[in-house]
């Protein structure tokens, strides 16, 4: 970019929302893909923080006449690279769109702009008596534009489901500067194609999300959660699986390797209480009422006795129940210097146990160390794979496609909530047919002619 | 012997360690003379200790008497043993209102003293007000600080335990003159508690710090941590850190502050280099006064603050140390 | 050995709403829980009871009826006998007035060696309740203390800890019967079995209501027994900031931290 392209920047955005200089950059370049294989960044790129729809509107005119490529950054706690600018870009952080707009009691949908982070919303429906919103990716500073591109998931899909599920309409913004209002507050609405949900997922490449519908929930008051210790991993997925179809539904079913549980625990401070046992699941619930919790709560108990679980723990307390989610968080901080990748497989949940196992034989093959976790009860499994002696292992290639064959076999994909961005792009060629790519490719380029738009992210 | 007499008169209970006589007191005396101007009656203090240093300093700062109890046995602080002593006292001087320092010490005795002497007690009090009708209202935070009860006690005397820093010292008047008493402790033991080891406290937790001084991303090499080191130890406070450094490895994290760390609410806070990314803001945005310096005019950082500088903190934390230096730290 | 822990329940402080225009606490929407301070007294019992031998817990709260539920999940944790404290006549009660009734139901049970009570309460926050019941029983007490032990119940003393008092670190032997109100250092509080927590909603809790008391009357309890009254509740604005930014004048910058230092006390 050249000086000229600053000035007309800077001066749709004000000098305070323009960013430049390599060292200034530094805080607007990543998000939370691991060093070891994030992309680069490129840092010749320049920030701007466009403070209304219009303003956004006239830079992305601007950087389509002028083929510049355009970068969006919400909270930057994705974990696929979207938001890494891999040519020298215009990033648009949208930190200013903070507004919650409204919050639709009647109607049950709150209106979002897009830079609304989850925490931001929380708080806000905090505020109205037993309103809440379900969807938690685990990470509060995400942003809704974001959580919407990338249509994020989270432990508690196993009841709720992901974003998708949530959102009814919005405002973006097209790489040629145009804005659009699409879907509404309508529970049905079958006019015309869904772009709403096209976009959903889109990760930032087809346009730019300034504002959500959201639809929101009543909330449900009686919670709890539980360590369910197991002698083995197959007595813990068989539990499940009895558990889902036996019609209780879990907010969230959440397997992590015993040493990570520990460890995790140990460095917070804290002693994982569950001392015995191989495989501990954390089953957290939800209810309308106290009697309804008691009631899963032992027919809980019932079924995982029959499957050998070893003494199960209960913490009921907001407080306690934070401090185990607590604990399944930093499993990431304990085990990160060693992370060479990180996988997002899912396959269907009578598959799970299975796939995990093959997963854990092959990796033996290899003699690799790995560690797993897993939103267990919606299929979707975080292996990694670790470096060795400090670098990355020789056979990581090879290692991966066999996995990946593992996980095809079972009818999974190899992301089920982290998404493509710029890590998986050859990875996505592995599972979908060459026509299916053609049609993105033709999406895409109705929407971006001049592929300005978050260019090497999904597709190459 | 002391007269028998009707309530009268504000008696600060004075507190006494190993560094002197603990600062609280002479922040009561300052609030207490006031209350006692308003009322019109006396404002005494009593101190109880062992070698007791500070005397002269507490004679010029405004109490028109000192009550002093100096003896072995208040060597090591028991509330029961305190207690009946100043139960004793309490019961021949009697005092209107009673004025104790909320230290550990204050709350852990000030409970015992009330209800021997059957009257209400008011805890943590942030402020004391006479009011048009002369009555004595104790203002203290509740629920977690989030309310403030306006509370009236309807027996004699009135006692209230005040946090430390609330108020002024009062200040010392080398002219002014009291007078000092020297009492024979009325008991010297109890028989049910020994003290019988006596070492220094631990380390307190970042979220106990009066002042923070947190650093973020714009932290470039592990050894500049010691300049903040240097400011922290100045100010009395501590050195916190967000999420952007600790996951980078520079500090543990244990000084983490934010939503996935520790939650504070200092006096001070004073971010260096830190954006204000909402899991940081969510461990902070609480304290009294925030103070943020950084390079980015639009860091989040400048909306929750309540003094900030647009600037490099490595140009200003050095100027910054040699200013407080220079005032004789 | 039989310990009491002394519990209250409040309710969950993330969820109290404060409204500042009629100067209201609304606890409606806030579940009622144990005062989490009291969640170390009862696991410093608890630990006392893993590691010594004929330990009893009982654990007592006063409360309205409801407040049966903190109690049956310090049963669930480990806790062998539940007293519910409660008749509308204790409603309105000060710490002075709590502390008398507390005390004279404590005289209902048999042999107390120990009473352990958490630091204060999240909603009353005045740490004042443990050290009155302990002179309404006339038993040495001891505050923020963070370890206790004893070597053998028919000593008649425990050897606890303190972890802050006048600057300094202190270690005492309390004959016992006393009272020790712990610090949150004291214990790390652990999660109950689902199997206890299930056993405890059909556990027998024994009330005891003003008639059960000795000692206690309509005049020397609740709204009428408190020495201290609540006049008024200011609920606090929320925190508005001057957001004062400064740019290239730096020294103005430093005057105004220097000034704010100095009126905050730190200098």
């Amino acid at each position: 970019m050249n000086k000229q392209n600053y000035d007309v920047l800077q001066k749709i955005v004000g000098d305070d929302y323009f960013i430049a200089g390599k060292e200034n950059l530094v805080p607007y370049l990543y998000d939370q893909v691991e060093y070891t294989f994030r992309p680069e960044a490129d840092e010749t790129s320049i920030v701007v923080k466009p403070g209304n729809v219009e303003e956004l509107s006239q830079i992305m005119k601007y950087a389509n006449e002028e083929n510049l490529p355009v970068v969006v950054r919400g909270g930057a706690t994705g974990l696929c690279g979207g938001c890494t600018p891999i040519e020298e870009s215009i990033i648009i952080s949208m930190e200013r769109f903070n507004r919650i707009v409204e919050i639709d009691t009647q109607n049950m949908v709150a209106e979002l702009e897009a830079g609304v982070t989850l925490m931001q919303l929380l708080e806000e429906l905090d505020n109205y008596n037993g309103i809440s919103f379900p969807v938690h990716p685990g990470d509060e500073g995400a942003q809704m534009g974001g959580m919407a591109a990338t249509n994020a998931g989270g432990a508690r899909a196993v009841r709720h489901g992901v974003m998708r599920k949530h959102i009814l309409g919005m405002e973006v913004v097209l790489p040629t500067g145009e804005i659009l209002k699409l879907g509404g507050k309508l529970t049905k609405n079958n006019a015309g194609y869904n772009l709403t949900q096209l976009i959903i997922g889109s990760e930032g490449t087809l346009a730019i999300v300034t504002k959500i519908l959201l639809k929101l929930y009543p909330e449900e008051n009686y919670t709890a959660s539980l360590v369910v210790p197991f002698p083995k991993f197959e007595n813990a997925t068989n539990a499940v699986i009895e558990i889902i179809n036996s019609g209780i539904s879990p907010l969230a079913v959440e397997y992590m390797d015993k040493f990570l549980w520990k460890e995790s625990a140990k460095s917070l401070g804290m002693h994982w209480q569950a001392e015995e046992g191989e495989a501990d699941l954390l089953i957290m619930l939800s209810e309308k009422t106290e009697e309804a919790l008691i009631k899963s709560c032992k027919e809980i108990y019932q079924i995982c006795k029959k499957h050998n679980s070893l003494e199960i723990l209960y913490a009921e307390k907001k407080q306690e129940q934070l401090e185990l989610l607590q604990v399944r968080g930093e499993q990431y901080n304990f085990k990160k210097k060693w992370i060479y990748d990180s996988f997002d497989m899912a396959v269907p949940v009578s598959h799970i146990a299975d796939f995990i196992k093959e997963i854990k034989l092959v990796s033996k093959e290899y003699d690799a160390p790995s560690s797993f976790l897993a939103h267990i009860a919606d299929g979707n499994v975080h292996n990694d794979m670790w470096l060795v002696n400090g670098k990355p292992p020789v056979y990581a290639q090879e290692l991966k496609n066999k996995m990946y064959e593992i996980c095809f076999k079972y009818n999974g994909t190899i992301t089920g909530e982290h998404g493509i961005g710029k890590i998986r792009i050859k990875d996505l060629l592995l599972m979908k047919s060459k026509k299916e790519i053609e049609l993105y490719r033709g999406i895409k380029k109705v929407f971006d002619p001049n592929n300005i738009l978050n260019p090497g992210t999904v597709l190459e | 012997m002391l007269e028998k007499k009707a309530p009268n008169g504000v008696l600060v209970i004075c507190e006494q360690s190993n560094d002197g006589i603990h600062r609280v007191a002479y922040e009561l005396l300052h609030k207490g003379k006031e209350i006692a101007q308003s009322l019109n009656e006396p404002l005494e203090c009593i101190v109880l200790g062992y070698k007791i240093q500070a005397l002269s300093e507490l004679s010029h700062r405004c109490a028109d008497n000192i009550f002093v109890m100096d003896a072995k046995c208040f060597d090591k602080p028991e509330e029961v043993l305190y207690k009946k002593n100043l139960v004793k006292f309490i019961e021949d001087r009697r005092p209107n209102i009673i004025l104790i320092g909320a230290t550990e010490f204050g709350r852990s005795l000030a409970p015992r003293v009330a209800c021997a002497l059957k009257t209400g007690l008011t805890a943590d009090c942030t402020d004391l007000i006479i009011n048009d009708e002369k009555d004595f209202i104790q203002v203290r935070p509740a629920f977690s600080d989030n309310i403030l009860a306006h509370i009236k006690t309807v027996t004699y005397p009135k006692i209230c335990t005040v946090r430390y820093k609330e108020f002024d010292e009062a200040d010392i008047d080398i002219e002014h003159k009291c007078k000092i008493t020297n009492i024979e402790p009325y008991f010297t033991q109890v028989d049910h508690t020994t003290v019988s080891n006596i070492f220094k406290f631990n380390d307190k937790a970042i979220s106990e710090a009066d002042v923070i001084v947190a650093v973020g991303r714009g932290l470039r090499d592990k050894e500049d941590l010691n300049m903040f080191g240097v400011l922290a130890d100045l100010l009395g406070g501590m050195v916190g850190a967000s999420r952007a450094i600790v996951d980078a490895g520079l500090v543990p994290s244990s000084m983490q502050i934010g939503y996935s760390g520790n939650r504070v609410k200092p006096r001070i806070y004073i971010a260096c280099g830190i954006s204000g990314a909402p899991q940081h803001v969510a461990g902070m945005k609480e304290s009294d006064i925030i103070i943020a310096i950084n390079r980015d005019p639009s860091a989040p950082i400048f909306n929750i603050a309540d003094y900030g500088f647009v600037g490099d903190f490595y140009e200003i934390i050095p100027m910054l140390i040699q200013r407080l230096r220079k005032r004789g730290f | 050995m039989n310990i009491v822990v002394l519990i209250k329940e409040v309710p969950d402080m993330t969820k109290v709403k404060f409204d500042r225009e009629r100067g209201v606490v609304d606890r409606a929407g806030a579940p009622a829980e144990i005062n989490p301070f009291d969640e170390n007294a009862i696991q410093a019992a608890l630990n006392l009871k893993k590691t010594k031998e004929n330990v009893t817990i009982t654990v007592v709260t006063m409360g309205p009826l409801r407040a049966e539920k903190s109690l049956r999940m310090a049963y669930a944790k480990g806790v062998d006998k539940m007293v519910l404290v409660s008749d509308r006549a204790f409603g309105g009660s000060d710490t002075f007035a709590t502390a008398r009734v507390l005390a004279a139901a404590l005289k209902n049970i048999e042999n107390i060696d120990l009473i352990i009570c958490g630091e204060k309460s999240v909603d009353g926050d005045t740490a004042q309740v443990g050290a009155e019941v302990a002179e309404f029983l006339n038993i040495p007490h001891s505050y923020y203390v963070d370890k206790i032990d004893f070597n053998d119940p028919l000593d008649g003393e425990v050897i606890i800890e303190i972890e802050h008092i006048s600057g300094n670190r202190q270690e005492r032997k309390m004959k016992t019967p006393c009272l020790v109100s712990v610090s949150k250092n004291i214990a790390k509080p652990q999660l109950p079995t689902l199997k206890r927590k299930l056993e405890s909603l059909d556990k027998e809790i024994s009330v005891f209501t003003i008639k059960d008391i000795k000692g206690l009357n309509k005049e020397n309890t609740g709204f009428n027994g408190s020495p201290t009254k609540v006049s008024k509740i200011v609920v606090p604005g929320e925190i508005v900031r001057e957001s004062i930014i400064y740019r290239d004048d730096v020294n103005d910058f430093l005057d105004k931290v220097e000034e704010v230092l100095a009126s905050k006390g730190v200098l």
